[in-house]
């Protein structure tokens, strides 16, 4: 048997039998995508991880990007990858059909990005970018932009990026100083400089094409002003020829982790000679960033989860053949050792494992759905699917990538030395995991999002649909004897979640803006954990159904395993929100109150 | 041409840990992962670039239960343009021989040009493509890693021999071959290609559709029977190597020299 890095069995369990995936099969506008669709899908996208990514997942870190000539040169497979992304249609996924695209439910295009990013997470993200790039123009860009750009994106032989970041402008966007000059017709002359700009130059793709944001000469400051172009590598003419457009690479970052992507630096205008295309109006680039932000972040949540499976599956095949020690009773020496499976600790940090991964890949399933189903549904419907997602994306980015870190740590703990050492992957897998809690907006700017926006949003609306979705579910569960205790624990738990909000909201009014988000991040964690469980208990209910009805040996195992790691997420996780809540609800507010001079050692 | 390839959804070794089940006649099925036999996806692959180049259809056809019919829509979503399956419970059991009858019954039924089976499939006999071609007095030839057209009437082919060598033929139309993986590079199965079949009906037939006596294939035609399955007892003399990669590659070439494997 090959390297594992996903279950299929565990992702067919969420998509079927949890959220029903294929019933959306049953709306016009998914009908292609029914249970036998959605079952190849799924081995297609197995099979081409499989083959395409896994193999050089460490040659990609060994290998990492070099910048030679004003070039930047990646390993020779990510061409292929890119091709065969755009042939098989992953890129364009979720586009409508008149872009060419396979209008396939987000559900089903996570579940396959959660298999590529699991197989070799950098080899995943170069059709990613380019998916999310071309979503930009198709969304708010001319029909021009997108008879020029989208299709050759879609076919992964032009790059997409997303080029934000510059050295003064981070987490705050607004501060941005590239400018664009206009020159007629939405045609700009762009001079500045980007950094980190993840796949922003590569020879695995004829075409770089940036969307990048910059300021309109005499723009308003701050975020009101930014605008969004199209920033070509090379622009074509109408010819099709491809000129250069005075985009310079300065530098290539080397990087903890996640080695197999570049991330560069770009410089704009050094000759005067860079043109950008505005994407839709003036002054709205933000807006349209982060009209798009959701599934961006999503796939950031994907990726973490991702390669914390990689990491568990790693560790079970380890702990399974890793003989250590004997049963802590047992005192004859000349017992041979038990494989450290046996011992309560090794499975301690295994459930751990399992608990973040299953439970992080159920919620982002989840709001992949909401996703979907908002698209297609209408009026009240669609606004509380709209809702749910917009208040779930700072939890299903940053639980992921936070408690991603823990579990691929606690991977590594299985191997005890061999996990420090490259003989094994768990070495690559803690550095690569280390980026998610820093890109598309650090934890700091999640939790800002979520306690500062999405809570408050529309007079506290999301929240109250998202205290409703809980309920069902606690509902559901309560006439059910086993599941009844951990019922009980997420309803204790949801009231916590609902005082500290209403704490919160006191300090906003009382005390202002500062102290009221001083703690937004630990507000983050309790509301993600609390998620967690939610999705958890809605795993162990459908496990309960399958045990009632005949199931095989395996099958029962799965089952089993799944109430297990549920009990374990109740057991072990869920208390933690006692000590957030007492912190969050504490009447001082420290860390506003430090000076920064008491910093001076 | 008109091509028919015949597949068979067989367990993926990289998938499961394959066991021998509990009566020693079978390996173990529960939950196991199914897929298109390796060999057979490359004679698909094959097909396919023959269509593409001279024209013509692909159609896939398995003998097996419903679950068979996912391989046949996995193969038309890489290309194949139709798919048949042989299903009929007078079927199960069927040896080789069963096989090939059932097969020929299908091939019979329209004019195919040229008739593909992989090289071997899970039960490693090797034996359904050649059966085929006698049963239907066709030219045939196995292990076939190369394909090129001549004529509608002649092909040439290479097959692999001893030592990864080659031997070219030439073959006259129509015929049967067997494939040799790496013949090609499979393309890979893509959300376009899916949705096309997705919901395409597959037309199923069974021995009576086919002409086909029950007597004469499944276990009541079976003239080969399994009788026993299990692992091989461990012999003695194994020595297992043990220490870090560095270690364990020094006592091999310790042990390879003291052996006169190195000199
Ligand atoms: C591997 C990698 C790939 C990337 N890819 C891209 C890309 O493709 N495109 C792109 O545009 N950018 C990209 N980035 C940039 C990334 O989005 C930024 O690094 C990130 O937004 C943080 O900005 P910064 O690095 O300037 O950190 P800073 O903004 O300087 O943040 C430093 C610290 O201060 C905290 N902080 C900052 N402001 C606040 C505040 N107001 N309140 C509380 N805390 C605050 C942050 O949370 C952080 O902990 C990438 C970065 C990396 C490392
Ligand atoms: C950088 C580095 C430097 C080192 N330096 C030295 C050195 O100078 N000298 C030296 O002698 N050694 C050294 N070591 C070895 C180090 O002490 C061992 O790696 C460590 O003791 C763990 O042993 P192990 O690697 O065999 O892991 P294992 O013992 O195989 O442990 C694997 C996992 O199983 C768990 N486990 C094992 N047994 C039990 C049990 N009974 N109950 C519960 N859980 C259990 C462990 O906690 C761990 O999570 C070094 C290792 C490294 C990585």
């Amino acid at each position: 048997m090959a390297g594992k890095f996903f279950s299929m069995r565990n992702l067919k369990f969420l998509l079927y039998e949890v959220f029903d995936c294929p019933a959306l099969a049953g709306y016009d506008y998914y009908s292609q995508h029914n249970r036998k669709a959605v079952d190849m899908v799924l081995a297609a996208a197995a099979k081409m991880a499989g083959d395409l990514l896994w193999p050089i997942l460490k040659e990609m870190d060994e290998h990492p990007p070099r910048l030679e000539n004003g070039r930047v040169k990646v390993h020779a497979d990510v061409k292929k990858i890119l091709k065969e992304a755009g042939a098989g249609g992953w890129i364009g996924a979720h586009f409508p059909a008149e872009l060419d695209g396979e209008q396939m439910p987000l559900m089903v295009g996570s579940a396959a990005r959660f298999i590529f990013a699991a197989a070799n997470y950098s080899g995943a993200v170069y059709a990613d970018l380019c998916a999310g790039a071309a979503h930009l123009i198709a969304a708010f860009g001319s029909p021009r932009l997108i008879a020029t750009y989208v299709p050759r994106m879609l076919s992964g032989s032009w790059q997409g990026t997303m080029a934000l970041t510059e050295p003064q402008a981070g987490s705050s966007l607004s501060d941005i100083v590239t400018s664009a000059a206009p020159m007629g017709e939405g045609v700009y002359r762009i001079k500045g400089q980007k950094i980190f700009i993840s796949a922003g130059d590569h020879d695995g793709a004829e075409n770089v094409v940036h969307l990048m944001l910059a300021k309109i000469e005499g723009a308003p400051p701050g975020a009101r002003g930014i605008s969004l172009f199209v920033v070509p590598k090379k622009r074509p003419d109408a010819s099709g020829y491809l000129a250069d457009n005075d985009v310079t690479v300065t530098a290539v970052y080397h990087k903890l982790g996640y080695r197999g992507a570049p991330i560069t630096e770009l410089s704009m205008g050094e000759k005067n000679d860079c043109i950008g295309y505005l994407v839709g109006e003036p002054h709205q680039g933000l807006k349209y960033m982060f009209q798009m932000m959701n599934e961006a972040r999503l796939g950031v949540g994907l990726g973490a989860t991702a390669i914390a499976s990689a990491a568990y599956y790693a560790a079970l095949e380890y702990a399974k053949a890793r003989t250590q020690g004997r049963k802590i009773h047992e005192k004859d020496p000349n017992l041979p050792q038990i494989p450290i499976i046996e011992h309560a600790d090794v499975k301690r940090m295994l459930l751990f494992q399992r608990a973040v991964v299953e439970g992080s890949l159920a919620l982002l399933l989840q709001c992949s759905l909401y996703a979907d189903l908002e698209k297609i549904t209408q009026g009240e419907e669609k606004e509380r699917n709209h809702l749910l997602l917009e208040l779930l994306t700072p939890v299903a980015k940053t639980y992921p990538s936070e408690m991603g870190i823990l579990s691929v740590s606690a991977g590594l703990q299985c191997f005890g030395g061999y996990g420090y050492c490259d003989d094994f992957p768990l070495e690559q897998y803690y550095r690569d995991a280390r980026i998610h809690p820093i890109h598309e907006g650090t934890t700091a700017i999640q939790g800002m999002d979520l306690l500062g926006r999405k809570v408050v949003m529309k007079d506290g609306q999301a929240f109250l649909l998202f205290a409703g979705e809980v309920d069902r579910v606690i509902q559901a569960a309560q006439d059910e004897p086993m599941l009844a205790p951990l019922s009980e624990k997420l309803r204790e738990a949801m009231t916590r979640l609902q005082n500290v909000t209403l704490h919160l909201g006191r300090k906003a009014r009382t005390e202002g803006v500062e102290p009221f988000l001083a703690d937004a991040v630990l507000y983050l964690e309790l509301f993600g954990i609390i998620v967690i469980a939610w999705q958890w208990l809605l795993q162990a209910q459908t496990a309960r159904l399958a045990l009632a009805k005949n199931c095989s040996q395996g099958e029962m195992n799965f089952y089993q395993g799944k109430l297990f790691a549920c009990r374990y997420f109740f057991g072990y996780e869920l208390p933690k929100t006692l000590g957030l809540a007492e912190r969050l609800t504490a009447a001082d507010n420290l860390t506003v109150e430090m000076p920064v001079n008491c910093f001076g050692d | 041409m008109e091509i028919l390839v015949c597949v068979k959804r067989v367990p993926d070794t990289s998938e499961n840990e394959i066991s021998v089940a509990g009566d020693g006649k079978d390996i173990q099925r529960d939950d196991l992962v199914y897929s298109v036999n390796e060999w057979d996806n490359y004679a698909v692959e094959e097909a396919i670039q023959i269509v593409d180049r001279a024209g013509g259809n692909v159609t896939v056809v398995t003998v097996g239960g419903d679950d068979s019919e996912e391989i046949l829509r996995r193969e038309m979503a890489m290309g194949a343009n139709n798919g048949i399956l042989l299903k009929d419970d007078a079927f199960e059991g069927s040896d080789g021989k069963g096989i090939a009858t059932i097969l020929k019954a299908v091939a019979q039924k329209s004019k195919y040009d040229l008739i593909l089976t992989g090289a071997q499939a899970d039960a490693g006999a090797a034996q359904v493509g050649g059966m085929l071609a006698a049963m239907m007095d066709l030219p045939y030839a196995s292990l076939v890693n190369k394909i090129e057209i001549i004529d509608d009437k002649k092909l040439k082919i290479g097959r692999e021999i001893e030592g990864g060598n080659q031997e070219m033929n030439e073959i006259n139309l129509p015929c049967v071959l067997s494939i040799q993986t790496g013949i090609n590079e499979p393309r890979y199965v893509g959300i376009r290609g899916i949705r096309k079949v997705a919901s395409v009906e597959i037309p199923t037939y069974g021995a009576g559709d086919l002409g086909l006596a029950a007597s004469a294939v499944g276990v009541a035609g079976a003239k080969v029977k399994k009788i026993d399955y299990f692992v091989p007892v461990l012999g003695d003399g194994a020595e297992m190597l043990e220490g870090s990669n560095e270690e364990i590659i020094a006592k091999l070439i310790e042990l390879l020299k003291a052996k006169g494997g190195l000199k």
